[in-house]
């Protein structure tokens, strides 16, 4: 049983106009797999070394099990942490290096030798255990790192971008097999990504952060299905959500939203939940997956029809992506379609919204409006 | 054979390698020569071979000449003035190059100002601080003030070498338990060990070969180092030539020892860094 609760944690370092990391704050409940995810200097790893203990904290505490543990060394916090260089001692066996940390909490000889034997039987690793780190390739680098963490049996597991030095198809596998193991283990975890593919699938929650603050927590379908803000929404989806400048306007109980390119009715918006924003500037998010080439059979009347003109065709294999310039506007949208299309540049066509996924966001604020 | 377009290129390097390798080891050569002859051979002829050879002058410059004494005290200063030279520089260059202290960059601007202080300018300084605490005239003197004088070039090296070895590896022993100094002794000393041997090698051989310290502070025959006892050869009115070559020939020995031992190490850790 661990439970990591954040509260507050803020780092400045010496010299800096402002914090790296400023007022974050989350639970990790007992044997859950939380993913801090955001992009390159948005402090998740500091958060991370902060939680290590690797890094000294400017505010705040961290608490692990209900005891604040600011002051507590590294050492004797029982956390494990795989880091993105995988951090392998150059000098020792891959045995020295799974073995290494149990050496220390003067653990009999042999039982060092099983759980060694264990972790290394798990990763696949027996017949590496006699080599040096530089004799392996770097997927069993990675799961030697892996094991490192493991073969302790820690209270938490960190992960600091463990998967970012692979290639392609490495990542993929090597990403499987962490969720196989942590499910098999489940040790309380927290992951730090920049890569939304990795947070989405192996995230029991998605902890999302710019510049220094908490954006978004909640589950992988939740902050992808509902972004607190513009950022969310561009950040997680590839290609990411289209964001079109316009108004919301009301009318006979309706809402509207209105833009340089047409207009379409909110269905699943009522006029007194918007009361605040009728009138106003807004931003519409629609999703590449939220715009067809041609309305989908069911309820026609959900969708808006946009004239628009092809302007580049980009076909991925299983789907092909649109770039579409709106008639009335400059604006252009990403549509994701079927890879059958036999749109070509220069087409026009009446692109389809379904206008029931539709995302506004207050363009002051920058958050959803809800 | 035929002479291609590549073996002319490289003639004027040969050329170079070949005149290098006559002027740097013809002088060893002649030496070596000498050590297995007598003086009175040497000077009726100063280029000839050695027939015969006159082994028993080692021993007889071990025994009758007090080189035994010599190599001994050689030996015991230079252990262990390298020991601890290269204990305390490297513990100086990991906290320099890992922790970034308050002070830090003074500390390292002091240590390593003592890279270009000339030796002379602290001798008279050194000489009565020996002195005042009574450690004039003693090996144990001698081997303070070899640490003191060659504790920059040692962290110089060191800290640029450890500087090198990535912060992850020092967190992921933080979080696998251990302290700042087990981290310090199994980690960076392991990781380590080119450049260690690299200091340890120019430190054997810089204090082996060191002459004016040891002829300013010591003056009892039996604590002599060998580049004393050597000296001791030449004196005011004669010059035993064959027995100075003997005793250079001892004098050289544990240098090309060491060097053959450590060398590839060495050159490893030189170029280390440089080719990623």
């Amino acid at each position: 049983m661990s439970v990591i609760t954040v509260e507050g944690l803020g780092k400045r370092y010496a010299g800096a106009a402002a914090p790296a990391v400023h007022d974050v704050s989350f639970t990790v409940a007992d044997r859950e797999f939380m993913v801090l995810l955001g992009p390159s200097g948005c402090g998740k790893s500091t958060v991370l070394r902060m939680i290590a203990g690797l890094e000294p904290i400017t505010s705040g505490t961290v608490s692990i099990d209900g005891n604040v543990v600011n002051a507590v060394p590294a050492k004797l916090r029982d956390i494990a942490m795989v880091f993105q260089s995988y951090a392998l001692y150059p000098h020792m066996t891959v045995y020295e290096n799974l073995a290494f940390g149990l050496r220390r909490r003067s653990i009999e000889q042999a039982e060092v030798a099983q759980r060694v034997n264990a972790a290394a039987a798990k990763l696949g690793l027996t017949e590496f255990l006699k080599r040096k780190p530089y004799a392996l390739s770097g997927g069993q680098r990675q799961r030697v790192a892996l094991g490192r963490a493991i073969v302790r049996d820690p209270k938490v597991f960190l992960f600091d971008e463990p998967l970012s030095n692979l290639d392609a198809a490495l990542r993929v596998t090597t990403r499987n097999e962490l969720i196989k193991q942590q499910h098999e283990i489940g040790t309380t975890s927290i992951y730090v990504t920049h890569d939304q593919v990795e947070a989405m699938t192996m995230g029991d929650r998605i902890c999302i952060m710019n510049q220094g603050r908490i954006v978004q927590i909640g589950g992988p379908l939740d902050v992808y299905r509902k972004p607190a803000d513009t950022f969310v929404a561009r950040f997680l989806g590839n290609p990411s959500m289209n964001l079109l400048k316009g108004e919301i306007n009301a009318k006979d109980g309706r809402a509207y939203a209105h833009f340089a390119g047409g207009a379409f009715s909110l269905p699943n918006r009522t006029s007194p939940s918007l009361a605040q924003h009728v009138g106003r500037d807004a931003i519409i998010g629609v999703r590449p997956e939220d715009l067809y080439e041609a309305v989908p059979p069911g309820d026609a009347a959900q969708f808006a029809r946009l004239r628009a003109r092809v302007v580049a065709v980009e076909p991925l294999g299983a789907e092909t992506l649109l770039v579409v310039a709106l008639d009335g506007s400059n604006d252009e949208l990403i549509a994701r379609v079927g890879r059958d299309t036999a749109l070509r540049v220069g087409d026009n066509l009446d692109i389809a919204l379904d206008t029931a996924a539709i995302h506004l966001f207050d363009p002051r604020t920058t958050k959803a409006i809800v | 054979m035929q002479w291609g377009l590549q073996q002319v290129r490289r003639a004027p390097l040969v050329l170079f390698v070949v005149l290098y390798t006559v002027v740097t080891g013809g002088p060893l050569l002649w030496v070596a020569t000498m050590s297995l002859r007598t003086t009175a051979e040497i000077f009726k002829d100063p280029y000839g071979l050695p027939m015969p050879a006159h082994w028993e002058k080692f021993a007889e410059a071990w025994t009758k000449s007090n080189y035994g004494t010599y190599f001994w005290n050689s030996a015991i200063v230079v252990v262990i003035a390298v020991a601890l030279v290269t204990v305390f520089g490297a513990l100086a260059a990991h906290c320099l190059a890992r922790y970034n202290f308050r002070g830090n960059r003074v500390v390292r601007f002091l240590i390593l100002s003592g890279l270009v202080l000339p030796p002379q300018l602290v001798m008279l300084a050194l000489f009565q601080i020996l002195l005042d605490i009574n450690l004039y005239n003693t090996l144990t003197g001698l081997i303070l003030v070899y640490v003191a004088t060659h504790i920059a070039m040692t962290v110089y090296i060191l800290e640029g070498f450890f500087a090198q070895i990535p912060q992850d590896l020092f967190d992921a022993a933080r979080m696998d338990g251990y302290s700042d100094f087990e981290i310090f002794w199994r980690v960076t000393m392991p990781i380590g060990k080119p450049a260690i041997f690299t200091t340890v090698t120019l430190n054997f051989i810089i204090l082996w070969n060191e002459f004016l310290f040891a002829v300013v502070l010591l003056t009892d025959d039996d604590k002599r180092t060998l580049p004393l006892g050597i000296m001791h050869f030449t004196g005011s009115h004669q010059l035993d030539v064959g027995m100075v070559a003997t005793g250079l020939m001892i004098a050289i020995l544990p240098i090309i020892a060491i060097y053959a031992f450590f060398s590839e190490t060495m050159i490893k850790g030189m170029t280390a860094g440089a080719v990623r």
